[in-house]
């Protein structure tokens, strides 16, 4: 295994919030860390700023890592500028990353995401493993990310109002987020969860806004409602306003046609999508219900 | 045994006995018993509230003992305990504790002992009468709403003691607005310090007899009692108990953020107050503590005071907190369900079936009780579209109010309904301003109104991105002018205070008149429109000639005319024996008073209403019938907001409207439209009606009902009904939908039980649901207060005062007195007989 020197964005212990209970172990704290999933295709750079983007905001260091035989220059270079050590990783790419997940200090993993003639993104076989498999925060990147300029400011979580979907963006990844990060809500009603009534549709909608803040997502600063398609309507909040990152939490079951708002939503997307698992870290409690956005 | 009574003249003799005597007696204990249930009753004490005790409760050698006929079923859920020996056992339900009278007088004291320990009294838990809140705390501002009290004047949400993040409590007054028309919010009275303030179960419920709300914690064992009183108008209580330690002393008040409030000591009482300069809401509360280590009782008294353009509220409001405090709180709780239960005399409904039936009792009470909330009598009522159960659409009055809400009113509490029209009356100045602004005459009446009569209707609202989203309403649903009118005349007729047109109501009607004279165009042919309105249908936002809008206005033009000219005579001469020159003028002005009542039945006359004869139906607006002929059920189920889901281009596009629109020309106004054309109008406009406004189920319901399709009726009703309850919307956070509730009492007054008032006479014809056995309804109609009790065999109407009535197609005189009984399906004279029933 090759290693790059520790650098500025190597992480550091942060401070440790105060906990009423007395320490388990006398082990040093483990330093946060997101992995930033580097290939030899053209993702690399937009991957690796987005791993350091979002490790800003959850106050983590980044480590770098490549799956394969050697690490090609142009990876190093890259790493290197971004002050990010890089690794190899021997075996195949996805067990491999799997393998890097299950580590205790680590909140994320960023990938990339594939790229057509048609500017669509399939997620590839790898990284559809590593998503499916991964306990941590999943960040899909597309190749050229639109906006990837400054520091990442606004989040769009699109949100369909249910608890265990609501869960782990509210236990695992606010307590997280250390920047002040502006987190948008968007809620899309479908066929089957429009309201039933709008006696006045701008005094309603806000009414409807505030109760689905209230109890799915207090610490957000905002609110969109809107109906139709859930992924249209993602992508045009995404092409209207400022924001750099979509959130969604999902069940991390692709396969019969299930998680189809996370298939839609990757596929399209201009900006890299943050996947919280429901079942995963994120979510650590037992799920009451099973709707998700990745729920059929 | 009866035979030897009737020979010794004991025609209706009760008959008392055990195993030990047999009693002939013109009365007997039963009879007492369910006299001291209906006075007990009376004072608002029910259920399990009444103590039955006894020693002979049991049986006494397989007879049942002499003490058991006072479990009469008026009883049923009282406490029964019997204090006797009862070898033999006692009944189901009867509690055997022994130890004779000794015992007896060991339970009084326990319960003296409670109230000297300011113990939080009991409920009568009676399903038919008590709402049980959601628990879920995720639905934290949904049960705030449910769980409001208010008495007309003031209303308190049903928020937790200790209010979390999520909560939104409101102490609000009717009709007291901030320089921002907001309803002012006032210090908050219900707080307590409860040492856990994690989100837990909370068990409350509000019981809708007395008026109270109950909650018991699960988790800390804190419960609390609370009420805002419908006697003392001004006296608000809450009493709350704890152990180990739950219940701490703190804040007293709570001034709301930004409310730029105070609170202080003055006295032995905390006054506290908020509110800006165009109106300030005080509260003074006292409380005291008692108890030992193991339980502490909280006792707080609170009485509020309101001050308008700065007059000082506080100093009231302590000596309001005086007067309260010399009752006390049993007194109050006393004056409290006595009151509720004086309400509910003239106003009770009772529905009668299966379970279902049972559920839809209980919605429908629900209904009642906040509609008898909603206004109190004197001065004016300000009822907003959330009355006084939150902040959604910051109190402001809507036409919800005089065609939804003052129907119901007028029955069940006239002078409240009064109060209602006060409100507009005294607003006459304002609205005659704004027809002014407009180049027109007469009173131009806001869509939205709150403090000064202003319209305060939001012109302009920005969207998420802060694009700007036009809000027409104010400028274009001017139905409310003929709304306001509709609603003084309404109240005149059914109340039968014939004074009130003449008098203070007549410029309601009469300056509404000129208004639509002023407002209404002719074309080439000499047809009058109006163009650029927006009728109940607010999918449609900017049509010309509105069936609905048309008709009121012509509604509205020749009702003033008869107004008019029945006070002046139809030649507009007025008669002047002194023959005085004030009395030329006098005549002069009936003259040109006569010149403008005919110009307004013949604009009326012109007015164009879209009827189209062949058809039996009014089209909605000109040129509706040439839109996408779209029907709701090819889209999604309602009731649905349509608009969200297909894009408000399209709807507008389309044959597809949000809410009753023509056929509330048929609830309105039922005589106008021609025979037949109510039937034609359902079977064309109920499938394109999405019901995507909360005003509209109740008013299908009402309607299908009255054409003969009850059953359907009853799904639409039921929405209606449990509008709030299931928080169909998503809204009810925001405060109950007051109009909805109005719709609700509609729709069982006017279309289950077939009631309406007529110039002479009520007539009653009835459609039961077949989930219905029976139905009864008490109201008030024409100063009479009146019971109708309809069942598929007949119909009982019982009234103290004669009364003319048509009851299923036959014409009835009823003298008052014994309740008369007309059999239904057999509408002859001969068969309606007198029933041996008491007057309600």
């Amino acid at each position: 295994m090759t290693e790059i020197p520790p650098t500025s964005r190597t992480p550091q212990a942060p401070e440790q919030p105060r906990s009423p209970e007395p320490p388990q172990a006398l082990e040093p704290p483990r330093v946060p860390v997101v992995l930033a999933a580097l290939d030899k295709d053209d993702s690399s750079s937009s991957v690796l700023g987005t791993g350091v983007k979002f490790a800003e905001i959850i106050g983590a260091g980044v480590e770098a890592l490549h799956a394969g035989t050697s690490l090609p220059a142009t990876l190093c270079m890259l790493a290197r500028r971004a002050g990010v050590a890089l690794r190899r990783i021997d075996g195949p790419a996805n067990r491999a990353l799997v393998a890097e997940i299950v580590r205790p200090e680590v909140r994320a993993i960023v990938v990339g995401a594939g790229l057509e003639r048609s500017g669509r993104h399939p997620v590839g076989p790898t990284t559809r493993y590593v998503a499916e498999r991964s306990s941590k925060f999943v960040v899909i990147v597309p190749v050229a990310p639109k906006g990837s300029e400054g520091p990442l400011s606004h989040l769009l979580v699109p949100l369909e109002g249910t608890a265990s979907s609501s869960r782990p963006i509210l236990e695992a990844l606010f307590p997280l987020l250390v920047t002040g990060a502006e987190v948008e809500v968007l809620h899309v009603f479908t066929q089957e969860t429009l309201p039933r009534m709008l006696d006045d549709p701008v005094r309603d909608f806000e009414l409807i806004g505030r109760e689905l803040l209230a109890k799915h997502c207090p610490g957000a600063s905002r609110i969109l409602l809107r109906a139709g398609p859930i992924a249209d309507r993602v992508r045009e909040a995404c092409d209207k306003g400022p924001c750099g990152m979509i959130v969604l939490s999902w069940s991390q079951v692709s396969s019969g046609g299930r998680a189809r708002v996370v298939r839609d939503v990757l596929s399209t997307s201009a900006i890299p999508v943050l996947l919280l698992p429901v079942a995963g870290d994120a979510g650590r409690t037992a799920l009451p219900d099973a709707a998700s956005h990745g729920a059929p | 045994m009866r035979r030897a009574a009737r020979r010794a003249a004991l025609d209706d003799v009760r008959v008392t006995t055990d195993v030990r005597y047999v009693e002939l007696s013109l009365t007997a204990r039963s009879d007492s018993a369910r006299f001291a249930a209906r006075v007990l009753g009376d004072q608002g004490v029910t259920g399990s509230l009444v103590l039955v005790a006894g020693d002979e409760l049991g049986s006494l050698g397989g007879v049942p003992g002499s003490d058991a006929t006072m479990l009469v079923d008026e009883l049923v859920r009282a406490v029964a305990v019997s204090v006797g020996d009862q070898t033999g056992g006692v009944a189901s339900g009867v509690q055997l504790m022994g130890g004779g009278q000794l015992r007896l007088i060991e339970i009084l004291d326990a319960q003296l002992e409670r109230r000297a320990a300011r113990r939080v009294p009991g409920v009568d838990d009676d399903p038919r009468w008590v709402v049980p809140l959601p628990r879920d705390p995720s639905k934290v501002r949904v049960t705030e709403a449910l769980g409001t009290l208010a008495n007309g004047r003031v209303g308190v949400r049903g928020s937790a003691e200790r209010t979390g993040q999520r909560a939104s409590p409101l102490f609000a007054a009717a009709g007291l607005y901030d320089d921002r028309s907001r309803l002012v919010r006032g210090p908050i009275w219900t707080v307590a310090n409860v040492a856990d303030d994690s989100p837990q179960p909370v068990v409350g419920a509000v019981d809708l007899r007395t008026g109270v709300l109950v909650r018991v914690d699960a988790k800390t064992g804190v419960r609390s009692l609370r009420f805002v009183s419908s006697e003392q108008l001004h006296a608000m209580a809450l009493r709350a108990e704890a152990f180990d330690g739950a219940l701490l002393p703190g804040d007293v008040l709570e001034v709301p953020d930004g409310g730029g409030g105070r609170t202080r000591r003055q006295g032995g009482a905390t006054v506290a107050s908020s509110g800006s300069a165009l109106g300030t809401l005080a509260v003074a509360a006292r409380e005291q503590w008692a108890g030992d280590a193991d339980r502490v009782t909280l006792e707080r008294l609170c009485a509020w005071s309101t001050g308008r353009d700065g007059a000082p509220a506080e100093r009231r409001a302590a000596r309001q907190l005086a007067r309260a405090a010399s009752v006390g709180f049993d007194a109050l709780l006393a004056g409290q369900r006595r009151a509720w239960a004086q309400r509910w005399r003239g106003a009770e409904v009772t529905i009668v079936g299966g379970p279902e039936a049972a559920r839809d009792e209980l919605a429908a009470r629900f209904s009642v009780f906040h509609l008898l909330a909603a206004a109190s009598a004197g001065g004016e009522a300000a009822v907003g579209a959330r009355g006084l159960t939150g902040d959604a659409y910051d109190g402001h009055v809507f036409w919800d109010a005089d065609v939804f809400v003052l129907p119901a009113l007028v029955a069940l509490r006239p002078e409240a309904a009064r109060a209602m029209l006060e409100y507009r009356i005294r607003r006459l100045p304002a609205a005659r301003a704004q027809a002014a602004a407009l180049g027109r005459t007469g009173a131009r009446f806001p869509w939205e109104s709150a403090r000064d009569g202003s319209d305060v209707t939001p012109r302009l609202v920005h969207g998420p991105h802060g694009e700007p989203i036009p809000i027409l309403t104010g400028a274009h649903e001017e139905h409310i002018v003929a709304d306001v009118a509709w609603a003084a005349v309404r109240y005149a007729e059914w109340s039968g205070d014939g004074a009130f047109l003449e008098g203070p109501g007549r410029g309601l009607v009469v300056e509404t008149a000129r208004y639509w004279a002023s407002r209404i165009r002719l074309d080439r042919a000499g047809r009058a429109h109006l163009y650029g309105v927006m009728g109940p249908d607010e999918y449609h936002e900017v049509v010309d000639d509105n069936a609905f809008t048309n008709v009121m206005a012509r509604w509205n033009l020749r009702c003033a005319a008869d107004l008019l000219d029945q006070v002046q005579g139809p030649g507009g001469g007025s008669a002047d024996p002194a023959g005085s020159r004030a009395g030329s003028r006098a005549g002069s002005r009936a003259g040109s008073r006569a010149g403008e009542t005919a110009a307004w039945r013949d604009l009326a006359a012109r007015l164009v209403d879209g009827f189209v004869a062949e058809q039996g139906i009014y089209e909605q607006f000109a040129g509706y019938f040439g839109l996408e002929p779209l029907v709701v059920s090819d889209v999604a189920r309602p009731p649905v907001a349509i608009d969200v889901l297909l894009g408000p281009e399209r709807v507008r596009a389309s044959q597809l409207i949000k809410q009753a629109d023509v056929l509330m020309i048929h609830h309105v106004l039922p005589t106008i439209p021609p025979r037949g054309s109510l039937e034609r109008c359902i079977d064309f406009y109920e499938p394109r009606t999405a019901h995507g406004s909360s005003l509209s189920p109740a008013i299908s319901a009402t309607l299908l009902a009255r054409a003969g399709r009850p059953d359907e009726a009853l799904h639409l009703f039921r929405t209606a009904a449990r509008l709030d309850l299931d928080d169909v919307t998503g809204t009810t956070a925001g405060g109950l939908h007051l109009a909805a509730m109005g719709g609700v009492w509609q729709a069982l007054a006017y279309g289950f039980l077939g009631v309406r008032t007529d110039s002479h006479r009520v007539v009653v014809d009835p459609h039961l649901p077949s989930a219905w056995r029976e139905l009864s309804m008490r109201f008030r109609v024409q100063g009479v207060p009146v019971e109708v009790r309809a069942s598929r065999d007949d119909v009982i109407i019982a009234s103290s005062a004669p009364l003319q009535l048509a009851v299923a197609g036959t014409e009835i005189e009823h003298r008052g007195g014994a309740p008369l009984v007309v059999p239904v399906g057999s509408p002859s004279r001969a068969a309606v007989k007198a029933a041996k029933r008491s007057p309600p």
